[in-house]
């Protein structure tokens, strides 16, 4: 390969920015594929609560996959349950993300004793039409988060790399942005046109964090509405933790084998969690609850501004510390909003 | 006359711009107003595509908030994820995309990442690439809706997150690796602007009513083309503005909003 090998990008911005060493942040390909062959791929019941698929699955150093898309089923139990157990030295991988990862980036904020994220690979994060992210802000102005940019195919395909057991993926975008100088890909000619064409490298989370519709006790799971990149992410994991809305025998899995979009190897904890992805949305069980999602990010964003966390820990000891499950959590919150938010989605058809 | 504030003529400057039988790669906001405009005006069979997975739907659930939002999938033709609404694109199944983002420079370059020169402890982190930087790759035209503002029309950009025309050079994105065309039309709104063929630099095409085209280049912190011949950009007329404001959005969530100062 032509190291040397990039667009005319150089000095069309501003920007300044420290180079870094190719390093894989999370098992490489090849731990990961050692990994995957350690493990026992019975069909067995892998049914359990969060707090033991947390305790069990979660450590320091590793890198956590946020399933979903912005807010669409976003896995917020799971982020609670890690939030209440604590975790350090975390790298944090995702497309586009909002309320999840501003959860855990303001669980840092509060305590980094308790969490601490350290680099995030990524795409996007912010609340799309209704404004930035306040505490990825504030961690990401005052230099507290490493960050690796990429677009949102580009972290899509860099799953995808690691779901097909590859080491990079040729794209067919950030060559010729900053992102081609920022990240860790690399321009290459290839080998067959010649020309210039970008790679980015597969991503292996350490553990998938997923929300699904529908899954059974083995964790074969179906996904309705957008897939989002969650088949990808559960395959790239060497472990995945999906919560669901319902889960459903085998039997019934069974009959419709198309329908399963993460076959159950790529999970090793199912947990059955209804309304796990709130405040965002489920397709076919509710829409985004906006009151509960802007209620937080006013609360973030003063912090921000004024850098009073008084109202901060607060939400954190209200929400998530005094609640021993996401059920309690779930419980606290007004039922005529939930109710509506389940209205709001309008009955979307899944099959179980 | 009918009134009209500056988002409905976004819009609607954005549906006109829009050819009838392409798909349409779409944000949400004004783009996705703007295509369903379009839809509903001299462009009924454009196809909507959705970067969280929908693809050729029907809009039947109301305005989808995000795009990912169950309100774009109804009556979908394709529901996948994100790997397929981008590899569509990179195939070459769209042709239209909209993007915006914080500063745009003369040859089109867009930053949506960071305000400061400093990457690792910038003065603004914004949202980061999302789907931008892969659609102003690989949608066939590029449009890009802005604030007019010199502060946002700037030299240089702190950050090139959706590739432009690079520094201009005329392979600057055949060696980025890169697909589409690039951007077609930058739409304000005051003004739309293209981009000169040869030096790929911004080209004033049209002002809002009232507005001289030279007054434009005071707007901007760069040297604009302002051609001989400038027309004057079209209005919303009445039956458009009833379909913004009855049909399209009717709660005002994206049109009644104040331009950002």
């Amino acid at each position: 390969m032509e190291a040397e090998t990039c667009s005319p990008i150089k000095n069309i911005s501003r920007i300044k920015y420290k180079e870094r060493e190719f390093e894989w942040w999370g098992p490489s390909p090849d731990e990961a594929r050692k990994i995957q062959l350690s493990k026992p791929k019975e069909l067995r019941d892998k049914r359990t609560t969060l707090k033991e698929a947390v305790t069990n699955l979660i450590k320091d150093g590793q890198n956590l996959a946020l399933g979903g898309f912005v807010n669409i089923r976003i896995p917020v139990a799971i982020v609670h349950e890690i939030i209440r157990q604590g975790a350090k030295d975390l790298t944090l991988s995702f497309q586009s993300q909002s309320f999840a990862a501003d959860l855990l980036f303001g669980a840092m904020v509060l305590d980094p004793d308790r969490i601490s994220i350290k680099r995030v690979e990524m795409a996007y994060v912010a609340y799309e039409n209704v404004g930035l992210a306040s505490l990825f802000r504030y961690l990401a102005e005052n230099g507290m988060i490493e960050i690796d940019d990429y677009t949102n195919y580009g972290m899509a395909a860099r799953f995808k790399a690691g779901a097909m057991g590859i080491p990079f993926l040729p794209v067919r975008d950030h060559g010729g942005s900053d992102m081609e100088l920022v990240n860790r890909g690399k321009m290459i000619k290839c080998p067959f046109s010649g020309k210039n064409t970008y790679l980015v490298p597969a991503c292996h989370p350490d553990v998938g964090l997923i929300h699904a519709q529908v899954a059974d006790e083995y964790g074969n799971c179906r996904l309705f509405g957008p897939l989002c990149t969650d088949p990808e992410i559960a395959l790239a994991s060497t472990y995945t933790i999906v919560t669901a809305e319902k889960i459903i025998p085998s039997a019934d899995m069974r009959r419709y084998p198309n329908l399963t979009e993460i076959p159950y190897v790529a999970v090793d904890a199912v947990v059955n969690q209804s309304y796990g992805g709130h405040p965002g949305l489920v397709y076919g069980s509710y829409w985004f609850e906006e009151k509960h999602r802007t209620m937080f990010r006013n609360i973030a964003e003063e912090f921000r501004v004024t850098g009073k966390k008084d109202k901060l820990k607060e939400y954190y000891d209200k929400y998530i510390f005094s609640c021993e499950t996401f059920d309690d959590y779930i419980g606290k919150l007004p039922q005529q909003d939930i109710r509506k938010a389940a209205d709001l989605d309008g009955g979307q058809p899944i099959i179980l | 006359m009918a009134e009209y504030n500056a988002y409905e003529m976004i819009a609607y400057t954005g549906s006109r711009l829009l050819e009838d039988k392409k798909v349409v790669f779409v944000g949400t906001g004004l783009p996705l107003i703007s295509a369903m405009l379009a839809q509903h005006t001299h462009a009924p069979n454009i196809v909507l595509l959705f970067e969280a997975g929908a693809f050729a739907s029907v809009l039947e659930l109301g305005l989808p908030m995000s795009v990912g939002d169950t309100r774009t999938c109804t009556k979908a033709c394709y529901l996948k994820g994100l790997c397929s609404s981008f590899e569509l694109t990179q195939r070459g199944y769209a042709d239209y995309g909209f993007i915006g983002g914080a500063q745009i420079d003369m040859y089109g370059n867009v930053n949506a990442t960071v305000c400061g020169d400093d990457y690792n402890k910038p003065e603004v982190r914004f949202p980061g690439s999302g789907g931008a930087g892969a659609m102003a790759a690989n949608c066939e035209k590029i449009i890009i809706t802005m604030v007019l503002e010199k502060r946002r029309f700037c030299r240089q950009v702190d950050f090139v997150t959706s590739i432009g025309y690079g520094d201009g050079s005329p392979d600057y994105r055949e060696k980025s690796g890169v697909m589409g065309s690039g951007p077609y039309r930058v739409i304000t709104n005051q003004a739309i602007f293209g981009f000169d063929n040869k030096t790929k630099s911004m080209m004033l095409l049209e002002v809002a009513p009232g507005l001289k085209p030279d007054d434009m280049q005071d707007k901007v912190d760069f040297e604009l083309i302002i051609p001989q011949k400038v027309k004057v950009m079209e209005k919303p007329g009445v039956e458009d503005l009833k379909l913004l404001r009855e049909v399209i959005d009717p709660t005002g969530v994206f049109l009644e909003r104040q331009v950002e100062e």
